[in-house]
């Protein structure tokens, strides 16, 4: 009876601590592969940010603010930089389905390819809102990792999201701390 | 029916009051076209006149002054514009503050602090701001002006109903007399299109490889606390907002539109093929929410109203009790220009920059800006 108890015990704590632990992905998942294109999903100017936090981290990349499926060729990692900027869309003459439909045909043409998906969120509080974040819940549950700026995900939309389609998660204080996680996340070419 | 008496006594009187009224506010008035005094440092090399390179503009309200500081190694040469909107005083205290101090050991910096001096000259009809404002300094008081976003009327009217900019840009009639839509200028263009002209020339004469256009903005506007670069700069404007990070900055970053002509940063970039950025700092005196206008809100930044406007949140920058005062605002001013300076170090070291005895950011910060100027003599 004790031995039947102490199993028991130990299969409740397991569920316990899964169900508290579900989805929560910490630390970097070092599984993207280089060369990399780097593009934005909303004509964000982060996009420049990240090509040079790429440029830092000595990664071989290509930065394509209008990216289409045939940038894909020879690329082992799409950088997807998102969040919306109204100036940064109407520069490109795009509104706001054409750029979703341009980022949609990337991942779906990414996904067949097998050319997985790391999503970076480095415009902070000013780039949320209703239009980033249309193309936050539509685009992240592709994503393998997402590294994210705090000040964004200060409702926790980020969270919820990872924790429902178990994607790892690195929230970073700035984004000159983005940099560290970024160059882990890709494995040496050595 | 009622017979007005005629007094010709208490007539003669009032017409004689208004006449001393109107003598005295025409000095008043006409002071607002004089130009105060800038204490350059012993770091000028040459002080000249805009029309040196566009002589057009010789004795016409749009001539300004021009500062060179040449250093003795051969470097990079640095464009600094203040003043391009008068009523941004962040921007004209900030190019005054680095006449006033800088030493260039390496390469060139040019700066034109009154950039649209006709703008020094007038203030917005109906908005009832000060004329100026005034800091204190280790010596006393300096007063400056406080003016307009646009040329003055007087010297370039009428308004056409709709401008068709030099670049093909369709804006409204008043924009004709806003420097920064008249880029890249016209040769037989209005005045203010006459001094972006001006501006073109020196930015081809000085050989100038980095272009700043200093402004500010109203806490509502979206692109505020912002480097906006030219897709030539994108790499150096990310460089320096991480250094801006670092120094506890915080920056967005905005590309420059490539459809919206007319504007320095995109102009300069696209016509005289410099590197072109464009940095915004928050000002609540030039803010549609604000309260009343006064010396005060330029140079502290308090305002109840902007205060209740961000807790309900329709600013794009923090605003709380403690306001956006003018040295934080030069403050950040200066820390970009030093972030893009040593961002240009890093991309392109044949054209390196060297400043000294720039007023340290985080000093002006805590400390002010008085401390770095000199009182009026």
């Amino acid at each position: 009876m004790k031995k039947i108890l102490i199993a028991a015990l130990l299969v409740f704590s397991l569920l316990i601590i899964e169900a508290f632990t579900q989805g929560k992905k910490e630390g970097v998942l070092s599984i993207f592969e280089q060369p990399i294109l780097i593009t934005s999903a909303g004509q964000n100017a982060e996009v420049h940010l990240a090509s040079v936090l790429a440029k830092r981290a000595e990664l071989t990349s290509t930065l394509s603010q209008n990216a289409t499926v045939k940038d894909l060729e020879n690329i082992k990692t799409i950088v997807v930089v998102i969040g919306t900027s109204l100036k940064g869309l109407g520069a490109a003459g795009l509104d706001i389905a054409q750029e979703k439909e341009r980022i949609n045909l990337l991942v779906e043409e990414a996904h067949k390819k097998n050319i997985p998906l790391l999503l970076l969120h480095l415009g902070g509080e000013a780039r949320r809102g209703k239009l980033s974040d249309e193309f936050i819940n539509t685009f992240l549950p592709h994503a393998k990792m997402v590294i994210v700026v705090k000040s964004g995900n200060k409702d926790g939309l980020f969270n919820k999201i990872c924790d429902k389609h178990d994607i790892h998660l690195i929230e970073v204080e700035r984004t000159v701390n983005a940099l560290e996680p970024f160059k882990q996340a890709f494995i040496s070419k050595e | 029916m009622i017979t007005l008496k005629k007094n010709f006594f208490s007539a003669l009187i009032l017409l004689f009051l208004t006449i001393i009224i109107c003598f005295f506010s025409a000095f008043e008035f006409l002071r607002m076209h004089e130009n105060k005094k800038i204490y350059p440092s012993k770091g000028l090399s040459t002080q000249t006149k805009l029309s040196t390179y566009f002589k057009d503009l010789q004795n016409t309200p749009g001539d300004t002054d021009v500062y060179i500081f040449q250093g003795q190694k051969k470097g990079g040469n640095l464009l600094i514009l203040g003043g391009t909107h008068p009523n941004e005083p962040a921007s004209f205290i900030t190019a005054v503050l680095l006449v006033e101090n800088i030493l260039v050991s390496q390469g060139k910096v040019v700066i034109i602090p009154r950039a649209n001096s006709s703008g020094f000259t007038h203030s917005d009809s109906q908005e009832g701001n000060p004329q100026g404002f005034s800091l204190e300094t280790t010596d006393g008081k300096r007063w400056f002006r406080y003016g307009s976003r646009l040329t003055n009327p007087i010297h370039q009217w009428p308004d056409p109903a709709l401008y068709i900019n030099p670049a093909g840009q369709r804006l409204s009639g008043t924009e004709s007399r806003n420097l920064n839509r008249c880029y890249p200028g016209r040769i037989k263009g209005r005045l203010t299109e006459k001094i972006a002209y001006g501006i073109m020339e020196l930015i081809k004469k000085e050989e100038i490889h980095l272009a700043l256009d200093l402004h500010e903005a109203a806490p509502e506007y979206p692109v505020i606390n912002a480097i906006v670069f030219h897709e030539n700069s994108a790499e150096l404007a990310a460089l320096a907002l991480m250094e801006l990070q670092i120094e506890g900055f915080e920056f967005r970053l905005e590309s420059s539109p490539p459809n919206l002509r007319g504007l320095s940063h995109r102009e300069w970039g696209d016509y005289a093929k410099v590197r072109a950025i464009l940095l915004e700092t928050a000002n609540a005196s030039q803010g549609r929410f604000k309260g009343k206008p006064s010396a005060s809100l330029i140079v502290n930044g308090k305002d109840k109203n902007y205060v209740k406007a961000a807790k309900l949140g329709r600013l794009f920058v923090p605003f709380d009790e403690k306001g956006i005062p003018l040295k934080l605002r030069v403050a950040r001013h200066l820390a970009a220009i030093n972030a893009l300076v040593s961002g240009l170090k890093e991309l392109a070291p044949s054209i390196v920059v060297e400043l000294e005895k720039m007023p340290p950011p985080s000093l002006v910060k805590k400390e002010g800006i008085g401390c770095y100027l000199r009182a009026q003599k």
